[in-house]
């Protein structure tokens, strides 16, 4: 196949090579025959075939060349064949490794293909979100500009309100003007205050003098009831005054009497006296013999007493006659007396010598007694020693005794000879006894002679300890002596020690004191040990209720003005709609209350203007109506109804109406019923003289004359 | 009352602490002003005369403290007792009026009465009482509103009664401390001080 394709490609080649080589000679051949055909023609021709031939050859060499380099190719298409083989077989290998890649590749489209999906899912998502959030901010923005709407109408109603603030301040300008003229008013009023009040000073100042008036006048009638009084004890006086001389005769009657009882009266104070002496001579008189009484039954008793003297001297015998011999008696006893008294000291003396020397013989007895103790242990030994030896010597004589008969039997069987063995042997045991007895012996006396060794050796311990302790003693000495000099640096530092730890002690101590004083200020601060101690209180002490209420009325006050933010945010929005469906009740602000104020004292002076204003008019009308003789009524806007003095009837009235501007004064009659009786002074002096007043005081004098005529 | 005119028992000790407590307590509450003076009445007791308070709420709390540390004397159990008075803003402690009680403990093992007679003992708690009073004079104006607490410093080992619970000693920052008087009916000793906030000024 491959070199069919190959032969093919050749033979193209060569087609193509023919075509480009004739296609030229035929341009440059068409181009000559436009010049000169016929003399060239012929050259031309013959060129042509010459080259044609040579072409031919050419052609010829060029197709040896060409089967040469067929050859050449072919060999090349070989080699080529075998090249492109090898490279099939890499090109198949790169293939198997591009189909892996290509694998892999799929893997990875697959899996970026997924990618993709989540990835678009994800976008979508967002799309969607977006979507959302743009008609949030639709909304969001239809909201603002709702807002701005609110806004501006806000800020219109602001404008309104601005507006009205500034006509209300125009009214109070306004207002603040009617005060001024009504406080001008009311000055005028207080000047007449003022004079009224002068005229009140004066009633007062009269008043005052008419109740002094009225006190003199008080004062008057009391003194006349005194003098009234006074009138009456002048009558009593003059009827006493009638009866003093029967008087002073009574006094002199008494005083006589009294004369009389005076002398009565000393006379009875001297018997008095007289009576009192004899009473306490009585008295002494008694006293004397109540004390003779005494006397004598006291010599009664010593009459007795003398008597029993007597008989004692009589019974013992003695010469006791008189108490010098009971004296001299006693003196002797009491001589008797010192004398065994002396006797008794001496006993008593020698008893406590005795005793002494008792004290001190019971020891010695006590020694003796011990000694004696001793001794009869002693002898008690003695005792068991000579026990124990008279034992022995039993034994001996016995043993003795024994061997004696031995011996005895002996001598007999010496003769015998018949008893030799047992005698033999008797004597072995003896002998062996005999030893034994000499053993125990050795042995008793090395015991003893042990004994006696161990108690040198104790001797010897003794006496070292001894010779021990009388080094020691001496060493003391030495000791005592020596340590004088020695212990004088060893003092010293332990002095400096001494001092060291009285310092460090100080500063311990006053280390202790500061935290001692540091405890208490603690302990004044409330500190507290824990591991000791705990602090307790009542859950409901008045501290936690009082934070409690606290924190609840906050929450109050917290909530009230959460709901008064909204109340006013709701103004805000609502602007002018002060309606509210909530009752809640703003207390009015300080200044409202001010205001509220003036305006009740402005509405009460208005009030009191008024009435003043409708007094004074009052009195204008009437002092018109008297000095002119007419009412003026105002019926309607502008129209004056004059009604005069003297009128026939009480409907008869003049009609003015005033014409132009206010002020001016320019008056018109109106026709009435009274009016067209008065044609002819309306005639003359309203069309002719063009004057009311003159008209008016026409009509005044028509009508008393009418009236007087009457 | 156990009141004998020769001596006083532990239990005759506990009632005089306690009503020296309930007096002082209002006494205090009077002269800091932390209740309106409107709302106490005059009383005569320890031959002086005493604010009481007429406030229900007030009363009730007080009783009911008194009872309680009325027991707790008795048991000899109480190591103080602190009136607190805290500023309602800040939630500061501006004073501290502290009362430390010695407890003798022997007498409750032995029940004789100790020699002490009442009058000796109303008379040091009249000079206590005349110490708290006077000493408005130096202590702080208590400028806001203010409340009280009343801690009461117990053993460890204390069963803590219903409606009552543990707290802080809730002391003062900076504080300047006043001794007071004492008092003692020989069973129970009782030391009075009084701490406050220092002032900017001092």
């Amino acid at each position: 196949m491959d070199d069919m394709e190959d032969d093919t490609t050749i033979i193209s080649t060569l087609r193509s090579f023919n075509s480009l080589i004739s296609c030229p000679d035929r341009s440059v051949l068409e181009a000559e025959s436009s010049y000169g055909r016929s003399d060239l023609q012929k050259l031309y021709t013959k060129r042509v075939e010459m080259e044609e031939a040579a072409s031919r050859i050419r052609s010829h060499t060029s197709l040896l060349q060409l089967t040469q380099e067929k050859q050449q190719m072919e060999l090349s298409h070989k080699r080529a064949r075998i090249e492109l083989e090898k490279e099939a077989n890499s090109s198949s290998r790169d293939l198997q490794r591009e189909v892996d890649r290509n694998r892999d590749f799929l893997m990875k489209i697959k899996r970026l293909d997924e990618r993709e999906e989540k990835a678009n899912q994800a976008l979508r998502e967002q799309i969607e979100k977006n979507k959302t959030l743009k008609r949030n901010i639709e909304e969001l923005q239809k909201k603002a500009n709702e807002k701005d709407l609110k806004l501006a109408e806000g800020e219109q109603t602001i404008g309104e309100l601005k507006d009205e603030t500034r006509r209300l301040n125009q009214q109070i300008q306004i207002q603040e003007s009617k005060f001024s003229t009504q406080n001008l008013e009311i000055q005028a009023l207080q000047e007449q205050l003022d004079v009224q009040n002068q005229k009140y000073q004066n009633v007062q100042s009269s008043q005052s003098t008419s109740t002094e008036s009225e006190l003199k006048i008080k004062e008057l009638e009391r003194r006349l009831a005194l003098q009234e009084q006074d009138s009456v004890i002048v009558k009593n006086m003059k009827s006493e005054v009638a009866r003093l001389p029967e008087m002073e005769r009574e006094i002199k009657r008494l005083r006589e009497e009294n004369t009389f009882l005076r002398e009565t009266k000393e006379n009875s104070s001297l018997l008095k006296e007289e009576t009192e002496g004899l009473r306490r001579k009585l008295e002494r008189m008694e006293r004397v013999i109540e004390e003779k009484l005494k006397l004598e039954l006291e010599k009664e008793k010593l009459e007795h007493e003398l008597q029993a003297w007597e008989n004692i001297g009589q019974v013992t015998g003695l010469n006791i006659r008189k108490p010098e011999d009971l004296s001299r008696e006693v003196i002797q006893i009491q001589q008797r007396e010192l004398t065994l008294k002396q006797q008794n000291y001496t006993v008593n003396s020698s008893i406590r010598s005795v005793e002494k020397a008792r004290a001190e013989l019971i020891p010695e007895i006590s020694q003796l007694r011990a000694k004696a103790q001793e001794e009869q242990k002693k002898r008690e030994n003695q005792d068991s020693l000579v026990r124990r030896l008279q034992k022995r010597v039993l034994l001996l004589t016995k043993e003795r005794d024994g061997m004696r008969a031995i011996l005895s039997s002996y001598d007999s069987e010496l003769v015998v000879s018949e008893y030799s063995p047992q005698l033999t042997l008797r004597v072995k045991e003896a002998e062996d006894m005999l030893q034994k007895v000499q053993a125990h012996n050795a042995e008793m006396e090395i015991q003893l002679s042990k004994a006696q060794e161990e108690a040198g050796t104790f001797k010897l311990q003794a006496q070292m300890v001894a010779a021990e302790l009388e080094d020691l003693r001496e060493q003391l000495k030495s000791n005592t002596e020596t340590s004088t000099l020695a212990t004088a640096e060893e003092n010293a530092t332990l002095r400096q020690k001494i001092e060291e730890l009285e310092a460090e002690r100080q500063r311990l101590e006053e280390q202790n004191n500061i935290l001692e004083m540091r405890l208490e200020r603690h302990n004044l601060q409330g500190d507290y040990d824990p591991v000791k101690t705990k602090v307790i209180h009542l859950q409901m002490n008045p501290t936690s209720i009082a934070k409690q209420q606290r924190a609840e009325e906050v929450e109050q006050l917290r909530a009230e003005c959460q709901r008064l933010r909204d109340r006013l945010r709701k103004m805000e929005a609502g602007g002018a709609m002060s309606t509210d469906d909530t009752t809640l009740i703003i207390p009015p602000s300080q200044e409202i209350l001010d205001l509220r104020k003036q305006l009740e004292s402005a509405e009460l002076k208005n009030q009191r203007l008024k009435e003043v204003f409708q007094k004074k008019i009052q009195e204008f009308r009437t002092a018109c109506y008297v000095l002119t003789g007419y009412q003026i009524d105002i019926t309607v806007e502008n129209q004056y109804r004059l009604t005069s003095v003297y009128a026939e009837h009480m409907e008869d009235s003049l009609l003015f109406k005033s014409t132009g501007p206010v002020g001016t004064g320019s008056m018109q009659l109106l026709e009435t019923d009274f009016s067209r009786t008065l044609t002819g002074l309306v005639d003359l002096h309203l069309f002719h003289q063009k004057s009311i007043p003159v008209f008016l005081s026409a009509v005044t004098i028509e009508l008393f004359s009418r009236q007087t005529v009457s | 009352m156990s009141k004998t005119l020769k001596g006083i028992t532990l239990k005759g000790s506990a009632e005089l602490v306690a009503e020296f407590f309930s007096f002082g307590i209002n006494s205090i509450l009077y002269q800091r002003g932390i209740y309106p003076a409107e709302t106490f009445t005059r009383v005569t007791q320890y031959d002086m005369s005493l604010q009481l308070t007429t406030d229900t709420k007030l009363k009730n709390y007080l009783t009911n403290v008194i009872t309680q540390l009325k027991e707790w004397l008795f048991d000899c159990t109480v190591q103080k007792l602190v009136v607190v008075i805290t500023c309602l803003e800040t939630n500061e402690v501006l004073e501290r009026w502290q009362f430390d009680i010695e407890c003798d403990k022997t007498s409750k093992e032995s029940s004789a009465p100790r020699e002490k007679s009442i009058k000796a003992i109303q008379e040091e708690i009249r000079s206590v009482i005349r110490q708290i009073t006077a000493t408005v004079t130096f202590l702080p104006l208590l400028e806001t509103a203010c409340a009280f607490d009343l801690l009461i410093y117990t053993d460890k080992d204390l069963e803590v009664p219903e409606q009552w619970e543990e707290s802080g000693p809730q002391l003062i920052d900076q504080s300047e401390e006043v001794r007071l008087r004492s008092f003692t009916t020989s069973i129970h000793k009782v030391n009075s001080m009084v701490a406050y906030k220092r002032t900017d000024s001092m």
